[in-house]
């Protein structure tokens, strides 16, 4: 099984690079560095929510909150910013509102009977109706550069601090998944939750605790997100829903729950973020960039269905 | 007498309606000729989508992509009618996109076994691009004639539209065939209980595909009621219906998990979600507090759906007897 993920990962790796090598040969920009860092940088706000989304469908749940949590979020921070003009009171409303809508998803989950999909389907709306009650429609801008600095700052020149930040918690989520208890228990919830009921481990806890922390992370990546487009307004993060999920179904993590890699989201990622930059230098519209991505993620779930039943061979299971 | 038998949600929800238009009556210029048309008009198509949602969601699945089918069988109908085709034609073209489209849908869930949301989510994305993408005019289509809106603008006796009409046959159909044919019942049997309904002599994933293209048919007739109402169509407007289709389907009592579920408590659940969201509007509420309505009042309605209330009273009372007695068991 090891040998298997690693072999699908190596199948994301070259697509990744056929995507580089064919975009370059389309617009030989795409191969200078900056373009290439920049690539690095449209990624910031998705590979965050990404790795919250990753325990999340391990599970076997999903969370189609996300882009508005992140919209929410964002709403929240240019609100009271332009209320109170202090950035730090900003970020703390903007986090504690994420949070807020992260808990709300969990506790409603592990609370009720209602599934996953059609909480966040009804929270979805709900968050984003919060954020036209709030913002209607006007939009925040004239943030302070101190504040968008934290998040488009240049190391060495090149790597934004954005991709930094990214990887710090990539590295973070890997470790939770692959080597404590933590990542056995999700995935033990994804295969069979009652049996883990059984032995003792409360399943409600780990889900509250991980829907909370894909609305902390969405509140992380509308930071991001609002440094670099620097005015927070309704339409924001409307279309990050299906670029979240497909980057984590793309990576390998199953829909039904159980399997699941952070690295091969992290690859995911990666691979979308190069399709919306080469799209963007070949002139595609972002419909276009939807369009594919819709395709790319019955695709991947396709060819994941069609692994894992070789895998399993020809036993029938309902 | 069995007063029991009368008792039933569907009655519950019928009286709420009813009590609700009284008060819209009294409170409001609702209550008039244009009120009622408008109203008839209005529910029509959303009848017909939710009651397509509510089979597909009786049998444990869901369609996201609902709405963005809706728009692409309204632009066959128009641009086919633009093209002097007969109406039998443009619409019997709108109909099959509307099950081919749908019926894709529930193939690749089957046939791969992913969970329908997740196909459907991508769906919806594709179907946006589609529009953008490849349709001329993103799909936009203006200035349709008589030969299209004849059946949205047309009202017997000056107050009942044609598609209100159509409406009522379809969903009298659908109800009919829901309770009394071996294909309704197995609806309800997949969505139930999976297994036992293959010990039954089901084949489950042949049911769900058959779903799909009636879903898709459906949501062909709720495309075309809704279309041709107006004289242009833009594909990308139909977005976002599944949201309103979903609501009146679990407010009505569809189970959201499947399983159970009657389609009349789906027609009141229309008209029950679009005097909600009138009323809003009378007391002068924002267009976009909608969204968050729409959220909220499936929150609810799933919730009192999938709870067991008897055991919850029983907890409760624990509770407070634990709190009773100064947490000395506890």
């Amino acid at each position: 099984m090891r040998a298997k993920d690693i072999n699908y990962q190596a199948i994301l790796g070259v697509v990744l690079g056929i995507l580089v090598i064919l975009f370059g040969v389309l617009e030989p920009v795409f191969f200078y560095p900056d373009v290439l860092f920049d690539v690095t940088a449209i990624i910031g706000e998705i590979g965050i929510m990404a790795l919250a989304m990753t325990f999340i469908i391990t599970t076997g749940g999903i969370d189609l909150s996300v882009g508005y949590m992140l919209q929410l979020s964002g709403i929240v921070f240019g609100a009271v910013f332009a209320g109170s003009g202090s950035v730090p009171l900003a970020v703390l409303s903007a986090l504690a509102t994420g949070t807020a809508c992260g808990l709300f998803n969990g506790l409603v989950i592990a609370g009720t009977k209602i599934p996953p999909l059609v909480t966040t389907l009804a929270t979805m709306n709900l968050y984003r109706g919060l954020s036209f009650i709030i913002a209607g429609t006007n939009s925040y801008s004239g943030f302070p550069e101190g504040f968008k600095r934290l998040s488009t700052t240049l190391l060495f020149d090149t790597v934004p601090i954005s991709f930094v930040y990214l990887l710090i918690l990539f590295l973070l989520f890997n470790l939770f998944y692959t080597r404590g208890s933590l990542g056995k228990q999700l995935k033990g919830i994804g295969f069979n939750e009652r049996a883990l009921v059984f032995s003792g481990i409360k399943t409600k806890r780990i889900l509250v605790l991980i829907y909370s922390l894909s609305g902390v992370m969405s509140a992380l990546a509308s930071l991001v997100y609002l440094g670099r487009l620097s005015a927070a307004r309704t339409s924001m993060g409307n279309d990050l829903n299906l670029q979240v999920i497909t980057a984590v179904v793309l990576g390998g993590t199953s829909t039904m729950g159980g399997v699941g890699s952070v690295a091969g989201t992290f690859l995911g990622v990666l691979i979308i973020g190069v399709l919306r930059k080469g799209y963007t230098l070949i002139n595609f519209s972002g419909n276009i960039f939807n369009f594919t991505l819709g395709v790319l993620l019955i695709a991947a779930l396709i060819v994941f269905a069609v692994l894992e039943r070789k895998r399993s061979g020809k036993k029938k299971s309902c | 007498m069995n007063m029991k038998r009368y008792l039933t949600r569907e009655t519950m929800l019928g009286a709420i309606v009813v009590a609700f238009m009284v008060f819209l009556s009294i409170t409001t210029h609702f209550n008039s000729k244009s009120g009622f048309f408008s109203l008839m008009l209005d529910i029509s198509p959303t009848m017909i989508g939710a009651l397509a949602l509510s089979v597909v969601i009786i049998t444990g699945n869901i369609d996201i992509s609902a709405g963005t089918i809706m728009g692409f069988v309204a632009f066959v109908a128009g641009i086919l009618s633009k093209a002097d085709l007969p109406p039998v034609v443009f619409m019997g073209a709108a109909l099959l996109t509307g099950m081919l489209l749908a019926g894709l849908n529930g193939w690749i869930s089957v046939t791969f076994k992913v969970p329908s949301i997740v196909v459907t989510l991508a769906m919806n994305m594709v179907h946006l691009g589609f529009y953008a993408t490849f349709l001329p005019n993103s799909g936009w289509v203006e200035n349709l004639e008589s030969n299209f809106t004849w059946l949205g603008r047309g009202r017997f006796f000056d107050v009942v539209p044609y598609i209100f009409v159509v409406a009522v046959a379809v969903a009298a159909v659908l109800i009919f065939m829901m309770k009394y044919t071996r294909f309704g019942k197995s609806l309800y049997a997949v969505g139930g209980n999976r297994q036992a309904a293959i010990y039954a002599g089901i084949n489950p994933d042949q049911t769900v595909i058959k779903v799909y293209l009636l879903e898709g048919l459906l949501l062909g007739v709720a495309g075309l009621l809704k279309a041709t109402t107006a004289n242009e169509i833009m594909p990308s407007s139909f977005q976002g219906r599944e949201m309103v289709f979903i609501a009146a389907a679990v407010v009505g009592g569809i189970n959201i998990m499947g399983g159970s579920g009657k389609l009349l408590g789906t027609l009141f659940g229309a008209v029950l979600v679009y005097l909600l969201s009138i009323t809003m509007i009378y007391m002068g509420f924002q267009d976009y507090y909608q969204f968050a309505l729409q959220g909220a009042i499936i929150l609810v309605a799933v919730f009192v759906t999938v709870t067991d209330f008897h055991v919850l009273r029983k907890r409760a009372a624990r509770l407070i007897g634990r709190l009773g007695d100064g947490g000395r068991r506890a």
